[in-house]
This record gives C-alpha cells, structure tokens and sequence, in this order.
C-alpha cells in the first residue's frame, strides 16, 4: 500500500531535491553559525547557542536562533551553514509531525536521531563542495530509556552520544576544554548541577567563546541580546526567558569578566 | 447499461440508499467550540475517530474505518506539503476541503462502476484568534457545509437536525461546559439512530415522532452510563492554551473524568 510514514520520502516523491551540489563561488564568503553546546544537568539537558551569524569578517546577524525546537520534546542547534540547517530542521519538524499523526505514535528517539543522520548524508555532496555543511547537535528526551539525551554529529551523518556534553561550532574548541575540566574537577560534576546554576555555566561558556573567536557573538547588554538557552525534562522543551537571564548575568557572569 | 442518462441518475439514487444503510449503526460525531478551543467527541469501539490532521485541525469521521483511514493519509499528505513548501498559515480546512477533499469524495460517488467511499467528515479548525473557529462537513457525496460554534454528524440529516436543535440550547462556555454538552449531544443522535433502527422506519423517524424520545437530562444520562460501560468514550481538543504550533491532544481518561458530569464520571475507567 502506498501510505507511508516517511515525510522525507514523500517529499522526495514529488520532486524535492535536498542537498544540491554546488560549488562555492571563488571569493564568495558563505554564511555560517558558530558555537552551540548542550550538557546534561540535574533535571535533562541545557542546549544554549550564540547569536551571531557571520561570512568570513562579516557578522550578518545578531540575532540568529541556532537552538531549534523540533516537537515537543527534541531540539536541534546548529553550526556550519544557516540556509541548510534551518531546511534540515524544517524537514525534520515535518517529518516529526507527520510520523505522529499518520501512525498515531511518537517517533522514537532512535528513529528521529536516523532521520537527522539521513539528512546529514544526503547533505554529503553539498558540504564537500563548501556550500553547505552543518555540524549540529540533537538533544531529546527518550521515554524509553526515560532520560535526556545528547547527541552530535559530523558532515557525513554519523551520530555520536555526548555521555555528559557536546559542543559544535568555531567557538568550541575554547569551551571543550572547559566543560572537561568542570565536569571531572568542579565543585560538582555538570550532572548535578541545577537548572540556575547549569545556566549560569553555559552563560560562563559562550561568553568565554565569544572573547576567543570572532564568529561568536557574545552577550549584548545595550542591545538586549543574550544567547538562546533551552532545558529538555521529560514535560518537554521550555526556553528560559530573557527576563531571568539578564539578571543572572549580570549577578553570576559579568563581574568575572 | 449507464450510458443512458436516466439509468445512471438511477444508479446514483440506488447508491445514496446503499450509503445511507451503511451509517445507520454509526456512531455520531459531535464538534464544539468553547473558550478553551475547539472539543470533538465520540464514542468508540475499537478503531478511533478522532484524528489530528494538521497544527490547528483535528477531524472525526463516521463509516468505514478502511475509507476513513484513506481519506486521512490523503488530507495528512496534502497539509504536510502544502505546510511544508508554504506555511503552516496556509494549510486551512476550507482549502484542503473545497479543493482536495470534498472534489475526490463527489468524483467517487459518481464513479458508479467503483466503489464510493463509505464516510462522512468533520474537520475542525481552531482560529488564531478566539471567534474564528470553524467546523466543515462532507457528506459522502462530496457536498460540504462550514458552520461555527457546532457541528455534528450522524447517520441521517433528521438526526443531526436534532442533535443541533439539542445543542443550540447549551451553555458552551468552559472545557467542562462543552464536554458536558457534546456527550448529552452524542446521547441525542445516538438514541434517535437507535430508535430508527429498532422500530424499522427508516431515517425519518426521529423527525416524525420527536417526542417519544426523551432529552431529559437524567434519560440521558441513564443511556450514556450504558453505552459507556460498553463503548469508548473518545474525546479530542484543539487547545488554544497549548504552547508551540501543535494545538492537538487527546484527552485521557483522568482528565476526562474531571470534566465529565458528575452524573457520569463514576462510569468511567
């Protein structure tokens, strides 16, 4: 019988193409995102990301959302090209939908991680030739394990779990090394850290990946601009307003730098 | 032997009579709009009748659960590309209906050498804003009605008749209220069709003879405490309060038995 489940496969069956190879014009600086992480603290997990979008020495934008709610109770943040990563997120938010209403059941964890993964692949192509690779993080909560997950990818599709945390973009060199030596040497490994201290950490962090690379935009004070901070529990995805972030900065992040 | 125009208008009356045999033991479908959002309810056994369709749209439907399911997948496929490739803005009852729907149920009832497909439909259509809501309904012939504040469907127009005229008289102001409503609403039609079918007259009979069927609050209740030990009780809400795009979710049965009337919620399990 010809109903599928598969959103992806239907698309494709009238025609869309995902992925196109292409070359990179010579001197034409592509836009990209930057640096994106996401840990486990004591009620799920944190993902947070930057703002800034940027092509080569040019910041495009200040206010970019690479933290990128899926369904209920996935979130994909991105790094590498907007253009193809917002595309992957809206075929995956589609396809999430569409799985759930047509076989009147959630997608598994598994089979969402699988979805992105196919993407990433069918991505391949694009991301050689330079116009579009994307280095994403996926976190989750997964009711059959009944825990949060964190997951994070390369250019190719292949999926790798962040046991504790994840990190992608430019900026993530600098905040990898940090989050090692928190988690193994801190006061209190990343896991059980509260949701107001898990967030003060990931403030800690991009600020401090925005003062090493250039591609990450760091909190803007007069412009009101503070990074996208999202916590997974099993109740679903929920986004801390900037309202309790402004203060927390200001009390627990700013006098430290 | 339908080359002759009469013989096919005659082939089409035999099939109106064969569709309308085909509803007279379904269960009706009843759409409510409150300040919560918009409530479907129903009473099942087995296959369900309520479905989400798109962020803001549930349908129910009544016939064969293999047509309805048909019909589904092909209403999820098109909201799915159109929302895709446009908006979700975009995807609306009345385009899916008027355009997609309601054309391919009218071409297969009038398609005489296959088979129609045995369903009626209401789609529900939560607004953006409180005020917008909207019901469709497609007959099995393709011919659709959009309404607001209610719509119902049911094995005859007589019975829907009733069960609207029933409706009409309700407070339909909270969740409660509206749950409360549709549930002695799904009892109206239902009994109506019962009675048809037991005393053998054909669908008129719940219009000639309104008064032998009682719409007391307490007959009614008495006839759903019944019908629920036996059936299940299916309800859906397109929730306004609902955070993120998808204003869908079924309502569970701890859920439902806060919302029920008291008269009723003890029959639940």
């Amino acid at each position: 019988m010809g109903m599928q489940s598969d959103f992806y496969q239907l698309l494709k069956g009238q025609g869309y193409v995902f992925g196109v190879l292409g070359q990179a014009a010579r001197g034409q600086e592509l836009t990209t995102a930057t640096t994106i992480l996401a840990f486990k603290y004591r009620d799920g997990v944190l993902v947070a990301g930057d703002r800034r979008a940027t092509a080569g020495n040019m910041v495009m934008y200040d206010r970019t959302d690479k933290v990128l709610e899926i369904d209920r109770h996935s979130v994909m943040a991105i790094a590498g090209v907007p253009a193809t990563a917002y595309e992957m997120a809206r075929i995956l938010e589609h396809s999430f939908k569409y799985f759930r209403r047509t076989q009147l059941q959630e997608l598994s964890f598994e089979g969402k991680l699988r979805a992105l993964s196919k993407l990433l692949k069918d991505n391949v192509p694009a991301a050689l030739a330079g116009t579009g690779a994307v280095v994403p993080i996926f976190a989750g909560y997964d009711f059959e394990q009944e825990a949060a997950k964190i997951y994070f990818y390369d250019i190719l599709g292949a999926e790798f779990e962040g046991v504790d945390y994840a990190v992608s973009g430019s900026g993530s060199p600098t905040i990898r090394g940090i989050l090692h030596y928190v988690n193994t040497w801190g006061e209190q490994p990343l896991s059980a850290m509260l949701e107001e201290q898990a967030t003060v950490q990931a403030l800690r962090l991009l600020t401090s990946a925005a003062e090493f690379d250039s591609a990450t935009g760091g909190v803007n004070r007069e412009a009101g601009l503070y990074p996208v901070i999202k916590f997974i529990t099993a109740s679903g995805v929920r986004t801390m307003p900037d309202a309790q972030l402004k203060p927390l900065f200001e009390a627990k992040v700013s006098r430290h730098v | 032997m339908y080359e002759e125009p009469y013989k096919w208008v005659e082939a089409v009356g035999n099939r109106r009579t064969y569709l309308d045999e085909q509803f007279k033991e379904g269960a009706p479908v009843v759409g409510v709009t409150c300040e919560r959002g918009i409530l479907l309810m129903t009473m099942s056994k087995g296959t369900p009748k309520l479905y989400e369709i798109y962020d803001r749209l549930a349908l129910g439907g009544m016939g064969h659960p293999a047509d309805l399911e048909k019909l589904r997948f092909n209403l999820l496929e098109m909201a799915h590309v159109e929302g895709f490739n446009r908006s979700a803005s975009d995807v609306t009852g009345g385009r899916l209906v008027k355009y997609g729907m309601a054309p391919a149920i009218k071409q297969a009832f009038e398609e005489v050498f296959k088979a129609p497909f045995i369903v009626k439909i209401l789609l529900a259509e939560l607004g953006q804003k409180a005020g917008k809501d909207g019901f469709l309904t497609i007959n099995y012939d393709g011919t659709f009605e959009e309404k607001s504040q209610y719509a119902v469907l049911a094995a005859t127009s007589a019975v829907e008749q009733k069960m609207a005229g029933y409706l009409r008289e309700q407070s339909l102001a909270s969740l409660a209220d509206a749950v409360g409503a549709a549930i002695r609403t799904w009892a109206v039609g239902d009994q109506a069709q019962r009675r048809a079918l037991d005393e053998g007259e054909g669908h008129d009979e719940a219009r000639t003879s309104p008064d032998q069927l009682a719409t007391d609050t307490e007959t009614l209740y008495a006839y759903l405490r019944r019908c629920i030990a036996e059936k299940t009780v299916e309800c859906a809400l397109l929730d306004r309060h609902v955070q993120g795009p998808s204003k869908y979710r079924a309502l569970g049965v701890d859920e439902l038995k806060t919302l029920l009337p008291n008269e009723l919620s003890p029959s639940l399990s």
